[in-house]
């Protein structure tokens, strides 16, 4: 992947309440609550705590989330996470182990002779 | 990698606490509390009141800034707002704008 915007990371030891947007890529380690908006990849690490409407272009959770997500390309929740909140995203993968509450969205396209 | 970075390209609006080290270089709108040391690279653009243990600034700040420990403005930075520590540092080329209250107390 092009690490051409920088990578933002929130760690451990902090928590951020409010709106966060931006153009990199980001790790959850810590906890953030309120609204997330990336143009590019965020991940969510097994330390992370996420309460929020999380809009991103790849999703990737192996922490905890809750809130609904809207993806414009993926979504993996892995087996380590912990999700509650609908999903809209094209293409979703939920791991073996994965605990997850709510709806998913794949925005499929039906065939017209439906 | 313990610290925490915020890149270029994020813009935080809201609050951020916690007790580790947070490194800004991008944009962080409302109020910082740590207990441990906030850097503000000279890419960072912060407009949010300060409180941590201590501050070091490269980039902008408006905001009044409360330390615990230490105030370090560096060369190139701008920072207007009030600064409430025991120990400030100004380096030269440093822009500043704002009260200064280093908080003698009888030792």
């Amino acid at each position: 992947m092009a690490q051409s915007e920088q990578t933002g990371i929130i760690g451990k030891g902090i928590t951020i309440r409010g709106n966060l947007t931006g153009g990199g890529d980001l790790v959850i380690e810590g906890r953030v609550e309120g609204q997330i908006s990336l143009k590019n990849h965020l991940t969510i690490e097994r330390s992370g705590h996420v309460e929020a409407e999380i809009r991103a272009e790849e999703l990737t959770i192996n922490g905890e989330a809750s809130g609904n997500i809207d993806a414009t390309s993926m979504v993996s929740i892995t087996s380590s996470a912990k999700v509650a909140g609908d999903i809209k995203a094209p293409r979703v993968v939920i791991e073996d182990g994965a605990v997850f509450n709510g709806t998913i969205e794949m925005d499929v396209k039906l065939p017209d002779n439906i | 990698m313990a610290n925490t970075v915020i890149g270029s390209s994020i813009v935080i609006d809201g609050e951020i606490s916690g007790d580790e080290d947070l490194v800004i270089q991008g944009t962080v709108k409302g109020k910082i509390s740590l207990k441990e040391s906030l850097f503000v690279d000279s890419s960072g653009v912060v407009e949010a009141d300060i409180e941590t243990q201590n501050v070091e600034v490269s980039g902008k700040v408006t905001g009044n800034i409360n330390a615990s420990d230490k105030v370090e403005l560096k060369s190139d930075c701008r920072v207007i707002g009030d600064i409430k520590a025991p120990r400030i540092l100004i380096a030269d080329g440093a822009s500043f704008k704002g009260n200064v209250d280093m908080d003698v107390k009888e030792r």
